[in-house]
């Protein structure tokens, strides 16, 4: 009996004794390659089921992510199209001031700023069947009725018409209100250029002896003070004579091609 | 006897979840509970614990295959997970048995 009460053990001292026997078992395990061989064995049975279970989580976290950050990518979207428009204007703005730049290149090569005071604009509308042209350059830049109006290789547009604050018409020398005198280049023949609406110009007042050839090129006088003198108005495209008419008349080609024109100078002092 | 039978696989299966599915989740290691990810292991040991009749041992003796389960596919020594669960289960056991009493609704 006495003995028995020896061998029982009270539960504290059980429970010690299975922690202390435990931590004795877990140092032997991890001091020998027992843990490494348990934990291959381990590793082999599960890796099919790992795998499958890996690519499982992987995807779902993936499109959890993918939903998650959606908001994100809104927000950097939107902040990134801002940015985009952004670059974009500026873009635009630099290729225009390019543009600009190379006119003005081009007008100094030939050296239009020494004859005359020119003053830059851009075409900002079209009217063809008005034979005419709106500019963005108006009286607040010191612009003036009749102010010639040329392009950068001083070929004749024509003259402003109405001035507005802003902006400028230009009425072209093909409109039927335009009239002046003008000469083929290199001779004496004068004659009176006129618009017949329709991008059509006509030389007339020519007199029937003298000889016009086709192709001859047509430039301003200074007769009439309207424009200054020699402006390229254009070539000859065919000769109309007459018998009964003491005049002969031809058409002309303009020089300018009014699809293509977007910058032009209007001459402010000549 | 036959219930730990029973969760043995089971608690391998959850280990499998846990160290291989769950552990992509990143929420549960950014929010958790000291930076750990959720940990059914644990859960479900001391929800067994607890559940179970207090002179039971069930409980201790799922925290010691949990604790097992979850040592070989951790990077720890074998025995740290076991130590922790084993304490646990202890623990939980010593406070139902000690201060919870529990109304049995014996049948009239």
């Amino acid at each position: 009996m006495r003995y028995n009460k020896t061998m029982k053990l009270s539960p504290r001292v059980k429970i010690g004794l299975i922690i202390v026997l435990l931590i004795v078992l877990f140092i032997i395990v991890n001091l020998t390659s027992f843990s490494k061989e348990v934990k291959n064995f381990f590793y082999l049975i599960s890796s099919p089921i790992q795998k499958t279970l890996w690519r499982a989580g992987d995807n779902l976290s993936d499109f959890f992510e993918a939903i998650s950050e959606i908001e994100k990518l809104k927000k950097e979207n939107e902040k990134l199209l801002l940015k985009n428009q952004a670059l974009t204007a500026e873009n635009a703005r630099l290729k225009e001031l390019k543009k600009e730049n190379e006119v003005l290149r081009e007008a100094l090569e030939i050296g239009l700023e020494k004859e005359f005071k020119l003053l830059l604009a851009e075409v900002t509308g079209k009217d063809i069947s008005q034979d005419a042209l709106l500019i963005n350059k108006g009286s607040k830049d010191g612009i003036l009725k009749d102010f010639p109006v040329i392009t950068r290789q001083k070929a004749l547009i024509g003259r402003c018409g109405e001035v507005y604050e802003n902006f400028s018409k230009v009425i072209l020398i093909s409109s039927k209100e335009s009239s002046f005198d003008a000469k083929i280049s290199d001779s004496d023949i004068q004659g009176l250029v006129k618009g017949k609406g329709n991008l059509k110009i006509f030389l007339d007042l020519v007199p029937k002896e003298k000889e016009i050839n086709e192709g001859a090129i047509i430039v301003t006088t200074a007769l009439g003070g309207i424009f200054p003198e020699g402006l390229l108005v254009g070539e000859i495209k065919k000769v109309f004579k007459s018998d009964i008419q003491p005049w002969q008349e031809a058409e002309i080609k303009p020089a300018f091609d009014i699809k293509e024109l977007e910058t032009l100078f209007v001459i402010t002092n000549f | 006897m036959k219930k730990i039978l029973i969760l043995i696989p089971f608690f391998y299966i959850l280990t499998l979840f846990q160290t291989s599915f769950l552990i992509h989740f990143n929420v549960f290691l950014k929010g958790g509970f000291w930076g750990y990810a959720l940990n059914p292991i644990l859960i479900a040991v001391i929800l067994i614990t607890v559940l179970e009749k207090p002179e039971k041992n069930s409980g201790i003796f799922l925290g010691v295959c949990g604790g097992f389960f979850l040592d070989i596919f951790s990077e720890n020594f074998i025995g740290f997970h076991i130590l922790i669960l084993l304490g646990l289960s202890f623990f939980i056991k010593f406070i139902l048995r000690k201060y919870v009493r529990t109304p049995i609704i014996r049948p009239a």
